[in-house]
């Protein structure tokens, strides 16, 4: 099956079978992702026209027309420096097995910010179980929180200036 | 590996015409919702004998929510994260708590309404906090030349431990839930559905009460693999009740509701879901009687 997508804003052409998980398509295209066998280990968190998911949950034919970013592609935006300084700010980051999917889920999170009114504010528990998703224990719930206010300061300031 | 691993067909129709046409063309094909369930199979991907699929994501009638006076219609298509972006002020709480607790956003994103119902093997909570709320699907039948619409309450999809009761050529368009507002409603889960889920265990309870007297007393106990169990007799010995209810009540319920359970349970049921059912059962219970009392 031919597909026509976007993956870190490079058009690409793939033809691949069409149940073929993504988190496959982009390890063999040469992406730092792992194969968790459907585990769903939350490993393998890309941003599918701009809203996380999990890699291994997408089938080839449902990127028809997609634009997929994954942590390298992520790493070029601007959004990536919120949560950048908030990794030095706070002291703490994950650990270099779950980096890319944690940063990416609180990243989703943070995406929330910009359309949340103030009833609708993301909670702890919310943020703690979000994280929880990948099941990497390195972080323990007072640094996810920790991270996720300190990186939130930052995108709220570029909401702001935004508008 | 991949030697021989055929690719299969897609088909991606436009409107229920053309679904209806797919699937009498093609009769075997795998209708594909969110893909949650069958992507987490392991065996899934590559695997020689896997099915041309018929994708329902096109059809844009299928991903419609709307709303009358009486009731809230979402499409089969509609994802949990949709449904918890538009319609949060308009859910009814129990649905509410339950499409918050199940999954994580990331999964929420993908689950759909459709899907999560007609899931052969494994039963979510929603279709135990729908039975509890009275909600009704549309079930289209697909006769070939003509198709056949009727609505059935979710209590109907299902027999006593879970198994699917809808045909091949039947599909679920439309859910259907009352805003009816409940006085009492509690949703209680525990465990992870995909990855333990002989430990599993999910309750719905709604319920109205009016001047200390219960009626309208509706509860679901599901375990994922084994049980879909509406207690009837309990909702009878329910409605009616004074509250707060006594200790001795409670524990006759309670003996009800143990006894359903092991009468209903398939084989796979776990000894701690038994025990898990029976808490929060009781723990529900009193939270009622709290509640009516702090309401005086």
């Amino acid at each position: 099956m031919k597909i026509k997508c976007v993956i870190d804003n490079k058009n690409i052409l793939l033809d691949v079978n069409s149940n073929k998980p993504l988190n496959l398509i982009l390890k063999d295209g040469g992406q730092n992702i792992p194969n968790c066998d459907q585990k769903s280990c939350g490993n393998c968190v890309v941003l599918l026209n701009d809203e996380a998911i999990l890699a291994c949950l997408i089938p080839a034919f449902r990127l028809k027309g997609a634009k997929i970013l994954t942590f390298e592609g992520y790493q070029k935006s601007r959004f990536w420096h919120d949560l950048e300084r908030a990794y030095a700010d706070t002291g703490s980051q994950p650990c270099p097995h779950c980096f890319a999917s944690k940063t990416l889920i609180f990243e989703s999170l943070l995406q929330l910010i910009t359309r949340a009114t103030k009833e609708e504010e993301v909670d702890e528990q919310t943020i703690v179980k979000e994280i929880s998703l990948n099941a990497c224990p390195c972080l323990d719930a007072q640094e996810v929180i920790a991270i996720y206010n300190a990186a939130a300061v930052y995108r709220r300031r570029r909401r702001v200036r935004r508008s | 590996m991949l030697e021989g691993v055929r690719s299969p067909a897609v088909h991606m129709p436009r409107t229920l015409n053309d679904l209806y046409y797919a699937s009498n063309r093609f009769p075997q094909a795998l209708f594909w919702a969110g893909g949650t369930y069958i992507m987490r199979h392991r065996n899934n991907y590559p695997q020689k004998e896997f099915p041309d699929v018929i994708s329902l994501g096109s059809i844009p009638e299928l991903k419609r929510i709307s709303r009358t006076e009486k009731f809230l219609e979402i499409g089969s298509m509609v994802s949990f994260a949709m449904l918890l972006r538009v319609g949060k002020q308009v859910l009814p709480p129990l649905l509410l708590k339950t499409l918050e607790n199940t999954a994580t956003m990331l999964i929420r994103n993908q689950i759909t309404f459709g899907g999560a119902l007609a899931t052969p093997d494994v039963r979510y909570a929603l279709a135990g906090t729908l039975a509890a709320l009275q909600g009704e699907v549309e079930l289209k039948t697909n006769l070939g030349p003509r198709t056949e619409t009727q609505w059935m309450g979710v209590e109907r999809l299902y027999d006593k431990q879970g198994a699917l009761l809808i045909k091949n050529n039947d599909l679920i368009t439309r859910i259907r839930v009352a805003f009816e507002r409940r006085t009492f409603s509690t949703f209680r889960s525990v465990g992870n559905v995909m990855a333990k889920p002989n430990e599993c265990v999910m309750l719905s309870i709604g319920c109205s009460y009016s001047q200390s007297v219960i009626n309208h007393f509706k509860m679901c106990i599901t375990f994922p693999t084994s049980l879909f169990l509406i207690p009837h007799e309990i909702e009878m010995m329910m409605n009616g009740t004074l509250l707060p209810m006594t200790t001795q009540h409670i524990q006759r319920i309670l003996k009800g509701v143990n006894d359903e359970i092991a009468s209903s349970a398939g084989d796979s049921a776990h000894a701690i879901q038994f025990e898990r059912a029976s808490r929060f059962v009781e723990a529900s219970l009193h939270e009622l009687n709290a509640q009516s009392l702090s309401s005086r």
